[in-house]
């Protein structure tokens, strides 16, 4: 044997001694792992989620910027718009179909399919936009809604229009089988007339799942978005 | 374990732990390739939705 760091250990060990060995360094390495399933969890996801919106928000943009003005808006497959919370401080995020493990995993916020349909801001009619994302890991697009307060601005910009919400409700903890946050007209927080209303629901406390989060807005204004895509007030 | 896969590299002491390294990239590398991504779904850390499950 050559030289090694440490003394070279009995030839002979007790059966018992090397079990106890084994199952030391089983149990360093298990540790290690969970650790390593940290960094996975917190930070590598959110690097490969982060690269995967960029380049379906740049393929929407592409979009937009290349078809013909008029109807099409509706053209759903890689996203529809996009998000802007100014009080999150993270730029936008690409708004997807769906609030699937799937569709959510890949840095985006998803509207609801289920079990609640969504009501698009496009299509005009009264109802609630509602959109999941995750709080952490996967792009974390709603890690700052805690930092979102009562009267603040969210807008919802798609290829024609900015769709300018403002926030009246908070609910900062309900339980995840809560479908009623998500009603045409959410009663929860405090509506009882129908009107344009947008939900955004993910999971608190931060690095669980155990409850949600949720913040309503209303509908205060839709500008037309013009050549240069001036952003609306709301957002300089 | 890891004393008795020390044993079974070849080479110096340079040579092996030049071994261990590359095992131990992918070992890191299999665990967020595959692991990671398996394993996640089944803990109960990210669910964001409403829902009725």
């Amino acid at each position: 044997m050559h030289t090694d760091d440490r003394p070279a250990a009995p030839r002979r060990r007790g059966r018992l001694a090397l079990a106890v060995s084994v199952l030391g360094e089983l149990l360093i390495t298990a540790g290690l792992v969970l650790g390593l399933f940290v960094v996975y969890s917190l930070w590598w996801t959110n690097v490969i989620a982060d690269r995967r919106a960029d380049r379906q928000g740049d393929k929407v943009r592409d979009q937009w910027a290349h078809a013909a003005p008029g109807p099409g808006a509706l053209d759903t497959k890689d996203g529809i718009g996009f998000l802007h919370v100014p009080a999150m401080r993270n730029g936008e995020i690409l708004v997807k179909k769906g609030a699937s493990t799937d569709v959510l995993n890949d840095g985006v916020a998803g509207y609801y399919t289920d079990p609640v349909k969504a009501t698009l801001p496009m299509t005009g009619k009264d109802g609630n936009f509602s959109l999941a994302a995750h709080r952490d890991g996967h792009g974390a697009k709603f890690h700052n809604i805690d930092k979102i307060e009562k009267g603040d601005p969210i807008v919802f910009e798609t290829r024609d229009k900015w769709y300018v919400y403002k926030v009246y409700d908070i609910l900062p903890q309900t339980s995840k089988f809560d479908v009623k946050v998500l009603s045409q007209v959410p009663k929860e927080s405090g509506v009882a007339k129908p009107g344009h209303y947008i939900t955004l629901t993910t999971c608190t406390p931060v690095y669980t799942s155990r409850y949600r989060y949720v913040v309503w807005g209303e509908l205060v204004r839709v500008a037309e978005v013009d050549a240069k895509r001036t952003p609306p007030e709301e957002l300089r | 374990m890891y004393g008795w896969i020390w044993r079974h590299l070849p080479g110096n002491a340079w040579a092996r732990a030049l071994v261990s390294l590359v095992l131990v990239l992918a070992v890191v590398y299999v665990l967020f390739q595959y692991v990671f991504p398996w394993a996640e779904p089944l803990l109960p850390f990210n669910d964001v939705t409403v829902d009725n499950q």
